[in-house]
C-alpha cells in the first residue's frame, strides 16, 4: 500500500512540503509520509491564528461537538475511521482495542470539553463581565493569552483529549504531532477545522527542532509532553506546561490483602499496553513483596504476544532496534535485582521485523531504591516492601498513586504531598480518568486567570 | 627574471577563461619562484617531497600539497603576498575565517583579484535579474569578516550605495554552543531594529542578509510592507535555506522580488551566487569561478570523491596569482552536485557544518 500523505493543516489550508519524513510501521514499512514545515510556515500559521477573531462559545460548545461526531465515524482527509485505527495501531505499537477505546474518549472529551473546561473556574469568578455579580465587584475569569501550543505525544492517542479543553475556552490552538504517532492529530484537527473552528483557528503544524521551538516562542501558553530532560529544560518557562514523566503507584498497607485487589494492580500495570502514564511503574506493599511479585508475574506471564493490530493484542509492539534499545536499557536497570518475570528477555519477535515487549516484573529491597521511578514503555512494575516508617517519600513524584489501605490519615499526608497529582483511595486502577476530572491540575488552571471587575 | 615569470594568462579578464592547467602551472610557476613568490610558500617548499613546479600537472594533483590551514592562523600576513607585487601591493584588506574554535585563519585579498572576482560575481548577479544602480542594505559582518567589504566594493561597482548593519557571527556562535539560544534570537531582533531604519528611510533596491534576519524580518508586518513595496531582490548568505522555506518567501511572502543566494568562503577567497534557472524543487547549487575557486567534496575518512548527489566534506583551492591557498579542508559538509562544462572540481548543494541529521534516541519514559 502506498504510504498516505499526512499534510500539515495550516491557514491556508492542507500543505504539502518537500521536506517529508516517512512514518513507519513497527515492521519497518512506510505507512505515512509527513509534511513538516519550515520556521518560516510556522510564524505565518501562528500569526494567522493570533489574528483569527474568537468564536463565541456556544459556538465552540457546537463546533467540538461535531467535532467529536466527525472524527468517529467520517472519512478525514481521506482516512476512514478504520484505517486510521489500524494506522496508529501499527506505527505506535499500540494494540488496536486501546486505540479504538481512546478514540472514544478523545470524541468523549471534546463534547464534553466545554463542561470539563469550565469546571476549573474558581467559584469566586464568573465567566462573563456582564454578569450580574460584577456590578458589586467579581472576579472574571479570563484567558491568560489567545494561542496556545501542543508539543503532542506519541505513545498512546489519548494525551489528545486534553488539549480540546483549551479551544472550549476560546484559545486558538497549534499542534505540534509526534514523528511517531501523526495520525491522531492530523484526524483530530481536520476534524475541528471542518466543525466550524476552520483553518484560522487550529492548525497541524509537523515540524522539527527549530520549528518546534517557534511553535512555542510564537504562541502565548504551550504544553509540551517529555521526560525528565523535557521538565528540566522548561522548569524556568512559566509559559509552557510541561507533563512529565507518570511514575504512576501503588501502596497496599498491612490492612488490606493484596489477594482481593490483584486485578486491579495487574490490570494498573498492563491496561493501555502499559504505554501510559497512568499505569503503574511501581507497587509497595507492607509486607513481604515476594508473593505478590510472584502473583502479578504469574498473571502477566499469561498475555498472548500478538501484532498490535489484531483484536485480541494487549502487548505492546515496537520496531525491533528500538524494542532491543528497551530491552537493553531494562537489564541494565535491573541488576541486582529479584526478577520474578522477564528476567531473561522481554522480546519475542512477531516475525515481520516486529518485536513484542513482553511483561516484566523485578522485586526490589527497599522502598528507597530510586529505580521505582525506572518507568518503559510496556507493562513494566518495581514491586518493593514499604513500612509506615518509609513514610510518604518513597511515593513522591507520582501522576496517579492508588492506596489500599483503612488509614485515612495516611490518605491525607498522600494528599498533602505536593508531588503527588492524584490520589485514588480503594479498589481503584490507576488508569482510571473520566472527562472533568484535573489529570495533572485542570488545564484551566494554567490557561485562565481571575481580575476582578466592578461596573456601575 | 619577473617579467618572464609573470604569464599573461595570470591576468585574463574574469569572462575569459584561461585553460586549467595551463593557468595552474603559470601560477605555480609564479608562486614558486624566489623571485616572484610568496615568502610563505617559497619557505613551506623546502620541506616538500615534491617539487610543485615539476610535478604538479593538475588540479587532482593539488592534494599533494599538505594541509597548510593551521599556519596560516599565525603567520605574518605580510608573507602571504607574492614577492612579484613589490615592496607595496594594493591590498583591499586582511580578513578571517571562522575563528569559532581557537584562533582564526588569516589571509589577505589583493585589490587586483578582488575586482576580477567581483566583476564576475556581478555578472552572475544580472544574469539572476538583480538590478543595478540601486542602493544596499547589507546585514552582514564586516571587522575581520571579508563579506562585509567585498559586497559594499561590489554595490558601488554596480553604481550604487552600500548601506550597512554589522554582524558579529562569532558571539552569536558562541551563544548558541552555549545553549542560550533565547541571547541568540534576541541579538538578531537586534539586527532587525537596526536594519528598520535605513530600510525605511533610503531607497533600498537590494538587501542582503541571512536567513535568520530574512526570517524574523517576516514576522513584522510593516517591514514586509516595506520590502514589497521597495527591494526588488533579496540575496542570502551565511547559512542554507530549505527549498520550502525558499518557495514561501517566493510565493506568499515576497511574491515580487527576487530572491537569489550567495556561498564565500574566506578560504576560497570570494563568492559565488546559486546557479540561475534553478527550479523550486532544486537544491541551491553554487557553482565557483573555476578555475580561481575550486571545491571538492570527499569521503572524510578516505579523501576520495563521493558520488555525486551524496554528502561529504568540503575541499576547497584557491589559486590565483595573488594568492595560493590549496587542498584547505573545511568543517564543512556539502552535496556533491556536477560542475558545468570545463568548471574545475565539483559543485556543491546544501552546505553545513552537520553530515547528517540525527533523530534523537530517547529511551526511558511513556512519550
Amino acid at each position: 500500500m502506498e504510504p498516505v500523505a499526512l499534510d500539515a493543516l495550516g491557514p491556508s489550508g492542507p500543505y504539502r512540503a518537500r521536506n517529508r519524513r516517512v512514518v513507519p510501521d513497527v515492521s519497518g514499512t512506510a505507512v505515512a509520509e509527513l509534511s513538516m514545515v519550515p520556521r518560516l510556515y510556522v510564524d505565518r500559521a501562528l500569526a494567522a491564528l493570533r489574528r483569527a477573531p474568537v468564536l463565541p462559545v456556544a459556538e465552540r460548545t457546537a463546533a467540538l461537538a461535531d467535532a467529536a461526531r466527525i472524527f468517529l465515524a467520517d472519512t478525514v482527509e481521506g482516512l476512514s475511521f478504520e484505517t486510521y485505527e489500524r494506522s496508529v495501531s501499527r506505527v505506535s505499537g499500540v494494540p488496536i482495542s486501546i486505540v479504538r477505546r481512546a478514540a472514544a474518549e478523545i470524541a468523549e472529551a471534546a463534547e464534553q470539553a466545554h463542561r470539563s473546561a469550565y469546571g476549573a473556574r474558581p467559584c469566586g469568578a464568573v465567566t462573563d463581565w456582564r454578569d450580574p455579580a460584577t456590578r458589586d465587584g467579581s472576579g472574571v475569569w479570563t484567558r491568560r493569552g489567545d494561542v496556545f501550543a501542543v508539543h503532542a505525544a506519541g505513545n498512546h492517542p489519548a494525551p489528545h483529549a486534553l488539549w480540546l479543553e483549551a479551544l472550549a475556552l476560546g484559545y486558538h490552538v497549534a499542534v505540534r504531532p509526534s514523528r511517531r504517532e501523526p495520525f491522531t492529530p492530523h484526524r483530530l484537527v481536520a476534524a475541528l477545522r471542518a466543525a466550524g473552528f476552520g483553518p484560522e483557528r487550529v492548525a497541524l503544524l509537523p515540524t522539527d527542532h527549530d520549528g518546534a521551538d517557534a511553535i512555542l516562542a510564537g504562541a502565548d501558553l504551550g504544553l509540551v509532553y517529555g521526560g525528565d530532560d523535557v521538565v528540566r529544560k522548561y522548569a524556568g518557562d512559566a509559559r509552557v506546561l510541561v507533563q512529565g514523566p507518570g511514575r504512576s503507584k501503588i501502596l497496599i498497607t498491612a490492612d488490606t490483602d493484596w489477594r482481593e485487589r490483584l486485578d486491579t494492580i495487574v490490570d494498573s500495570i498492563s491496561f493501555h499496553g502499559g504505554v501510559a502514564c497512568l499505569n503503574t511503574t511501581a507497587v509497595l506493599v507492607e509486607g513481604d513483596p515476594g508473593p505478590l511479585a510472584a502473583a502479578i508475574a504469574e498473571r502477566l506471564a499469561a498475555l498472548p504476544s500478538l501484532p498490535p493490530d489484531d483484536d485480541r493484542a494487549v502487548l505492546p509492539v515496537q520496531g525491533a532496534e528500538s524494542a532491543r534499545t528497551v530491552e537493553r536499557y531494562l537489564r541494565a536497570q535491573a541488576r541486582e535485582s529479584k526478577a520474578w518475570l522477564g528476567g531473561e528477555g522481554i522480546l519475542e519477535e512477531l516475525g515481520d521485523g516486529s518485536t513484542v515487549l513482553r511483561p516484566a516484573v523485578h522485586q526490589l529491597d527497599s522502598a528507597d531504591d530510586r529505580r521505582l521511578g525506572v518507568e518503559l514503555p510496556f507493562p513494566c512494575v518495581w514491586v518493593a516492601p514499604w513500612s509506615p516508617e518509609d513514610g510518604v517519600a518513597p511515593l513522591r513524584g507520582s501522576l496517579v498513586l492508588t492506596v489500599m489501605t483503612r488509614d485515612d490519615e495516611l490518605v491525607d499526608r498522600l494528599l498533602d504531598e505536593p508531588t503527588i497529582s492524584n490520589v485514588y483511595h480503594g479498589d481503584h486502577p490507576t488508569y482510571w480518568l473520566e472527562p472533568g476530572v484535573p489529570h495533572d491540575g485542570f488545564l484551566g488552571e494554567f490557561l485562565m486567570r481571575s481580575k476582578t471587575v466592578l461596573r456601575g | 627574471m619577473a617579467t618572464t615569470l609573470e604569464d599573461p594568462v595570470l591576468d585574463l579578464p574574469f569572462d575569459v577563461r584561461p585553460d586549467p592547467e595551463e593557468f595552474l602551472r603559470a601560477a605555480l610557476r609564479w608562486h614558486f619562484s624566489p623571485e616572484t613568490g610568496a615568502p610563505f610558500w617559497v619557505e613551506r617548499a623546502r620541506s616538500f617531497d615534491f617539487d610543485p613546479v615539476e610535478d604538479i600537472r593538475g588540479f587532482a594533483d593539488l592534494s599533494r600539497f599538505p594541509n597548510l590551514a593551521n599556519d596560516l592562523r599565525d603567520v605574518p600576513a605580510r608573507d602571504l603576498v607574492p614577492r612579484g607585487y613589490g615592496p607595496d601591493p594594493e591590498i583591499v584588506g586582511v580578513y578571517d575565517s571562522g575563528g569559532t574554535t581557537g584562533a582564526p585563519k588569516r589571509v589577505v585579498l589583493l585589490r587586483e583579484w578582488t575586482d576580477r572576482m567581483l566583476a564576475w560575481s556581478s555578472a552572475q548577479l544580472d544574469r539572476h535579474g538583480v538590478p543595478r544602480d540601486v542602493d544596499w542594505l547589507q546585514v552582514v559582518p564586516t571587522g575581520p569578516h571579508m563579506v562585509g567589504e567585498t559586497f559594499s566594493r561590489q554595490t558601488v561597482a554596480r553604481g550604487g550605495w552600500p548601506f550597512t548593519v554589522d554582524i558579529d557571527p562569532r558571539w552569536v556562535k558562541k551563544l548558541i554552543a552555549e545553549g542560550r539560544s533565547a541571547e541568540a534570537g534576541a541579538y538578531t531582533e537586534h539586527l532587525v531594529d537596526q536594519l528598520a531604519h535605513p530600510l525605511e528611510s533610503q531607497d533600498i533596491g537590494v538587501l542582503l542578509l541571512t536567513p535568520p534576519v530574512l526570517e524574523r524580518l517576516a514576522r513584522r508586518d510593516e517591514l514586509v510592507a516595506l520590502v514589497r513595496k521597495k527591494v526588488k531582490a533579496i540575496m542570502w548568505v551565511g547559512t542554507q535555506m530549505d527549498a520550502d522555506t525558499r518557495d514561501l518567501y517566493r510565493t506568499e511572502v515576497f511574491p515580487d522580488t527576487i530572491l537569489v543566494s550567495g556561498f564565500g568562503n574566506t578560504m576560497l577567497l570570494g563568492h559565488t551566487c546559486e546557479r540561475p534557472g534553478l527550479t523550486a524543487d532544486d537544491p541551491c547549487v553554487y557553482d565557483p569561478f573555476s578555475p580561481y575557486m575550486s571545491l571538492n567534496v570527499v569521503d572524510e575518512d578516505t579523501g576520495e570523491p563521493v558520488p555525486h548527489g551524496e554528502r561529504g566534506r568540503l575541499v576547497m583551492h584557491h589559486v590565483s596569482k595573488g594568492l595560493f591557498l590549496p587542498n584547505n579542508l573545511e568543517r564543512d559538509y556539502g552535496t556533491r552536485i556536477a560542475g558545468p562544462e570545463g568548471q574545475v572540481g565539483d559543485s556543491v548543494a546544501d552546505i553545513a557544518p552537520v553530515k547528517v541529521f540525527d533523530d534523537e534516541v530517547v529511551i526511558e519514559g511513556v512519550y
